[in-house]
């Protein structure tokens, strides 16, 4: 067996084990954050603390934190964008590394990088999507204007929109050299939107996407966090791993059928 | 004299359009006498950058084919605008969004015109007869950059007033920032759009979907450009009070994103030219 592919099978293996953990956690074990108010006509039995007095409605009715259960996705959504910026970084190195030395596995590599980050930010997006509507929206249809009014995901987009313009070009091209050394040169132009994505919520603090690693976390809420970033982090170099041995075997067939043909 | 003869002949093979001396570069070497070699102009990295710069200069003087599609193109998408807005009613201020419709028709005619410009290049063998030149490649970088800038910046000399009188003159809530303002902004854009075009469009004349690669990559790579710019030209043409320094902060990201772009465009622009 290849050696990539038992990495592939090992990281998948840990990458699937972590994030179930991480799964069953967020959903058992971690705490229920609040984001928030409830207001109802009467009191109710809930565990969920009253709001401060000083914004308590006047009219009767009581105000209550509200439970913030759509947070759970947190724990997926934020390894998966994670994954996928340090995948791209990873494409991008390769993509030097082939303009340096010109040798086509770098090339293959970081193609087969670029094809992880696709599935990973097309994941963050997804994942985003379901956490923006019910934390954000009173209304699903609002959700373009919102999306595009945030600094944080307009610059997402435009990153995804960059790795599917690296597919564009790479396919319209049929001369393998050229298309190596295109979209090398583009995946390095591409990948300079990775930091201004990853900076954009500390540059500009408008936006009401939070800033991550910054606030405290309770650990209950820590520990899945951290074994979802483990996990997603497996996982994404298992799918990784896993085309690199697809594509040197296929490598190995095409030398195979030439060398049969003649 | 080693040093001296590898430095004639890289003078012999320069195109004869630079010689300012009767032979051009077409007599053998060995027939020039040493003396004439004073005469020979001297070759540097300006004189080669200022030949290419004429040979598509002259090429456009011949032509006009690149200021006369842009020109027209520009042309074509204010009359679409005016059509597309002629249902607004008049309760509408096309002043709060000409910036935009401005940074649009500049965006789409600059992608015609890289097109076009590259295209000249590839269909007649140009590139691989410069490259087979002994010019250094970042001078063919910056020439063919600052060519697209010229015939940019002249096709945005035209249109931007049309532009102005069109859509901005008769708005009323519009308070009209300083000109120069305005035309450092179109720079700022400018620079970034011709620079980092040249080497999107150098890659994507080489792409079986040419002009379509080009749109494909270009606008998302230009998006923070885009995006400051159109900041910038807001605030001159409908800023509120304050605006000035929204102005200078977004021209600062844009003068930012020029020189990270330019720089890496300038250092990526050899790869693409070696295959």
């Amino acid at each position: 067996m290849k050696k990539e592919l038992k990495w592939a099978i090992v990281l998948a293996v840990i990458g699937g084990l972590l994030t179930t953990v991480a799964f069953v956690m967020a959903f058992t074990t971690a705490g229920v954050r609040t984001f928030g108010f409830v207001d109802t006509p009467g009191a109710v039995d809930t565990v969920y603390p009253l709001a401060p007095p000083d914004s308590q409605p006047t009219d009767g009715t009581l105000r209550y934190q509200r439970p913030w259960f759509s947070q759970k996705i947190f724990y997926f959504h934020v390894p998966l964008a994670e994954a996928s910026l340090l995948v791209f970084t990873l494409a991008a190195v390769f993509a030097v590394l082939f303009l340096i030395k010109r040798k086509k596995s770098y090339d293959t590599r970081s193609y087969v990088g670029m094809e992880t980050t696709l599935v990973f930010s097309v994941g963050t997006m997804i994942t985003g999507v379901l956490w923006t509507i019910p934390s954000w929206l009173s209304d699903w249809t609002q959700i373009v204007p919102v999306m595009m009014a945030e600094p944080r995901l307009v610059t997402y987009l435009f990153m995804l929109l960059l790795v599917v313009a690296y597919f564009v070009l790479r396919n319209s091209i049929d001369d393998e050299e050229r298309r190596a050394v295109y979209s090398s040169v583009f995946a390095i132009v591409a990948w300079l939107s990775a930091p201004i994505t990853f900076f954009i919520t500390r540059i500009n603090p408008n936006g009401q996407h939070p800033v991550v690693f910054q606030s405290g976390m309770d650990p209950s809420n820590l520990i899945p966090f951290i074994l979802g970033q483990l996990g997603m982090l497996a996982l994404g170099f298992a799918i990784y791993s896993l085309r690199i041995a697809e594509e040197s075997s296929r490598e190995a067939l095409a030398v195979i059928k030439d060398s049969f043909e003649g | 004299m080693p040093e001296l003869r590898d430095d004639f002949r890289r003078k012999d093979s320069l195109p004869s359009a630079d010689a300012k001396h009767p032979a051009g570069g077409r007599r053998p070497f060995r027939e020039q006498s040493v003396s004439s070699m004073d005469v020979l102009p001297k070759i540097n990295s300006w004189r080669q950058f200022r030949a290419l710069l004429r040979k598509d200069i002259v090429m456009e003087l011949r032509t006009k084919e690149m200021i006369t599609s842009m020109g027209l193109y520009a042309l074509l998408v204010l009359v679409i605008y005016y059509v597309a807005l002629s249902q607004a009613g008049d309760n509408f201020d096309v002043g709060r969004i000409a910036a935009g419709l401005l940074l649009l028709v500049i965006v789409f005619t600059s992608m015609l015109g890289l097109n076009r410009s590259l295209v000249h290049e590839q269909d007649q063998g140009q590139l691989e007869a410069l490259l087979l030149s002994p010019v250094d490649r970042p001078i063919i970088f910056f020439a063919k950059a600052l060519t697209n800038l010229l015939f940019l910046g002249l096709v945005e000399l035209v249109v931007t007033p049309i532009f102005l009188l069109f859509f901005v003159a008769r708005s009323e809530s519009v308070q009209f920032g300083p000109a120069w303002m305005l035309v450092l902004a179109l720079l700022v854009g400018s620079i970034g759009i011709a620079g980092v075009g040249t080497l999107l469009a150098t890659m994507s004349v080489n792409t079986k979907g040419k002009d379509f690669v080009l749109a494909v990559l270009f606008i998302p790579v230009m998006y923070p450009l885009l995006m400051a710019i159109i900041a910038a030209l807001s605030a001159v043409i409908a800023g509120p009070l304050g605006w000035q320094t929204g102005y200078w902060q977004m021209l600062a990201v844009a003068v930012g994103y020029d020189v990270i772009m330019l720089t890496a465009a300038f250092g990526l622009y050899e790869f693409i030219l070696s295959v």
